[in-house]
């Protein structure tokens, strides 16, 4: 264990050597047991032969591991026709700016623009037909265009760069008709570097390989981090400290005026800033939860009067501001928004605390805000990627609102005396969709991200969804629901095929946010309809356990089908379709 | 570690074979491993490792382990 700890910290490690990064990468493959495994495929128009160490790197940094092959020079499509038959689930697809043709920065300035253009039409109709053979790849990382030589100022627009912007432009275009394709910006890279630091000239000029390590092992964490450790974390909650985290000082001994937080000096606005930073996660659809040690009155006086607070008590999901340890603490809220504790970001100040969470709680991902204050900026930073970095659907964004109206419905629901009371009053309605093209992206990353409520964990990329709708031999249903409170947005999901005389449900899985209110019924008097016009007389189910879905492992007895067959847990379902009558949801409004 | 033995270090990693096979009559010609590309890297991870830039006109030519070891030694004894 240790062993692999050292090489972690090695790889981790600034200024490792090549030679000591290549070693270390070697011999954690050897001991680490991943969690994932990924096959990439690299195509691109230069010799980019080290990214395939730095990939292996950066996934076995995330626990899992990455088998690279690299394509030929400059033919994506019979690369990706080869990746394909290798079994590859993703490519870097890496087209060089100035290798476009020969020196091509250099050929601008000289080429007729019509010449530009023919280039620009001829490079956006392959890069169509290269997205269009890769649309089976769980995910392309399309790298945008860079410059290689810095432009003289001439005080006028700068035709080389007028024409990068252009290509770029036409790549993203090409690339979002494509859900399974994301877009890299490489430009950035060099940005952060510096060209000096990004490429080497020697290796370009004699084997056309234009980058160096830093580059390379930017790119590759970038690329990884865009794919969340391929799959192996969707963080979805912001656990923060108050004191010393989100203002300077101690609410409770400084009080109201002492704290330090104004956008107008330091330290204070250094707190003004990461509130700006947490608040603008809020919107992006994390939730904000706080985990602090005082008096829940002198917390509150500072969201509700501190005329600088940029939170306010209605950014913050979930909150437990006592005096318990935060350890508790910490499961109370992921019990309370009914999430994984490996869903959780944890920031606080104290080195005891960040130490204790660590230890008791290894799953929740624990940052310390810096000694050196001027270092938060950049762990900032690393949190907005850490969260944002995946992409998120429209449907994600400011989920506290949702959450909050299900907190205000658990409290209205008290004042009933029975459950149908509750349930009829909530004017509960629900959209059920067929092959709903438009909702692709969200359908995806709810099989991606949920854990509790999904009765076989069938992970699905947006292309595998495509995959589903474009066929004949099946049905991806999905489900919207709303109530008086609000709208709940997409929230469950039936992956179903048609097998001949046989319904098959491949995967069935519902956001927590709606369980408890018969809305899981929803689909199935429905597919059972449609099950029957496919010609199918059975229906098989089945549920598959996994750490975190243990709440659902009776749903099928719950929906009336008959248990067959049990095997290590594993529970199959079958029922002839004229025997089986989903439980009625009288309170509920379904519109098809 | 003595210099030779670091270098025979750089190259068993970056080319994938085993440090102890090294010796005079290692070359591009005799490891099935060592093709251009591996070379760039291998000249990457020595001047890395040793602090050391290896002149332009002697980065393609130095194609077998003394070759590499005799251009080393002149850096290393001009640093």
């Amino acid at each position: 264990m240790s062993e692999t700890a050292d090489l972690i910290a090695l790889l981790t490690a600034p200024g490792t050597t090549l030679t000591r990064t290549i070693s270390a990468v070697n011999a954690l493959e050897k001991l680490a047991q991943p969690r994932r495994r990924v096959r990439i495929g690299i195509s691109s128009n230069v010799s980019v032969d080290l990214l395939s160490v730095f990939l292996r790197k950066h996934a076995l940094l995330c626990g899992a591991s990455a088998d690279v092959c690299m394509g030929n020079h400059d033919d994506p499509l019979t690369d990706v026709a080869q990746f394909i038959q290798a079994g590859v689930e993703e490519m870097v697809f890496l087209p060089f700016f100035d290798n476009l043709l020969p020196a091509f920065e250099r050929q601008i300035e000289l080429l007729e623009p019509d010449a530009v253009a023919a280039k620009e039409a001829d490079l956006r109709a392959r890069y169509r037909l290269v997205f269009e053979k890769a649309r089976s790849l769980r995910q392309v990382y399309a790298c945008s265009f860079h410059r290689f030589s810095p432009a003289v100022d001439t005080g006028a627009a700068d035709t080389v760069s007028r024409v990068l912007d252009r290509f770029n432009e036409m790549l993203r275009s090409e690339a979002e008709a494509f859900p399974n394709v994301r877009v890299v910006d490489t430009g950035a890279i060099v940005h952060l570097l510096g060209a000096e630091a990004a490429f080497d000239t020697r290796f370009y000029l004699r084997s056309t390989a234009p980058f160096a390590t830093p580059f390379v092992n930017e790119l590759a964490r970038r690329i990884v981090a865009g794919a969340r450790g391929f799959n192996s974390y969707f963080y979805k909650a912001l656990v923060l400290d108050c004191d010393n985290t989100l203002w300077g000082g101690i609410i409770g001994e400084d009080l109201i005026e002492g704290i330090k937080l104004d956008p107008h000096s330091y330290p204070g606005r250094v707190f003004w800033q990461a509130q700006q930073a947490f608040l603008a996660l809020e919107r992006q659809g994390v939730l904000l939860c706080l985990c602090s040690k005082n008096n829940p009155e002198d917390v509150d006086e500072v969201f509700d009067k501190h005329p600088n607070s940029v939170l306010r008590r209605e950014h913050i999901a979930a909150r437990q501001v006592n005096w318990t340890d935060k350890v508790s603490n910490l499961q109370a809220i992921a019990r309370e928004l009914n999430i994984g504790l490996d869903s959780l970001v944890f920031i606080d100040d104290s080195d005891f605390e960040c130490n204790a969470v660590r230890s008791a709680l290894p799953a929740v991902r624990v940052f310390q805000v810096p000694k050196a204050l001027t270092d938060y900026p950049r762990l900032l930073t690393e949190i907005r990627e850490l969260f944002l970095a995946g992409g998120i659907s429209a449907e994600s964004r400011s989920k506290t609102a949702q959450y909050r109206q299900r907190q205000e419905a658990a409290e209205s629901s008290a004042q009933f005396e029975t459950n149908e009371q509750y349930l009829a009053s909530l004017d509960l309605r629900v959209q059920l969709s067929r092959d709903d093209t438009a909702n692709l992206a969200r359908i995806s990353e709810l099989t991606l991200k949920s854990n509790q409520f999904n009765l076989t964990t069938l992970r699905q990329s947006p292309a595998e969804i495509q995959q589903r709708i474009d066929s004949a031999a099946g049905t991806v249903y999905s489900l919207g629901a709303s109530d008086r409170f609000g709208n709940a947005g997409l929230t469950g999901v039936v992956l179903a095929s048609w097998q001949g005389e046989t319904a098959r449900i491949d995967a069935f899985l519902m956001s927590c946010r709606v369980i408890g209110r018969g809305v899981e019924f929803c689909f199935w008097p429905a597919l059972a309809e449609d099950a029957r016009r496919h010609g199918c007389r059975f229906i098989e189910a089945e549920y598959r356990p996994t750490a975190k879905n243990a709440q659902v492992a009776d749903f099928y007895d719950r929906l009336g089908l008959p248990l067959v067959a049990e095997d290590n847990g594993t529970r199959y379902y079958r029922a002839a379709l004229d025997s089986f009558t989903p439980p009625p949801i009288d309170w509920i409004k379904v519109t098809q | 570690m003595k210099t030779e033995d670091t270098l025979k270090d750089v190259m068993a990693t970056v080319l994938g074979i085993a440090a102890d096979s090294i010796n005079d009559d290692t070359s591009m010609d005799t490891v099935e491993t060592w093709d251009s590309i591996k070379h760039m890297n291998l000249v990457l991870a020595i001047e890395e490792e040793f602090g050391v830039s290896i002149p332009d006109e002697d980065a393609a030519n130095i194609t077998s382990y003394p070759l590499i070891r005799l251009v080393l030694n002149e850096q290393l004894k001009g640093k």
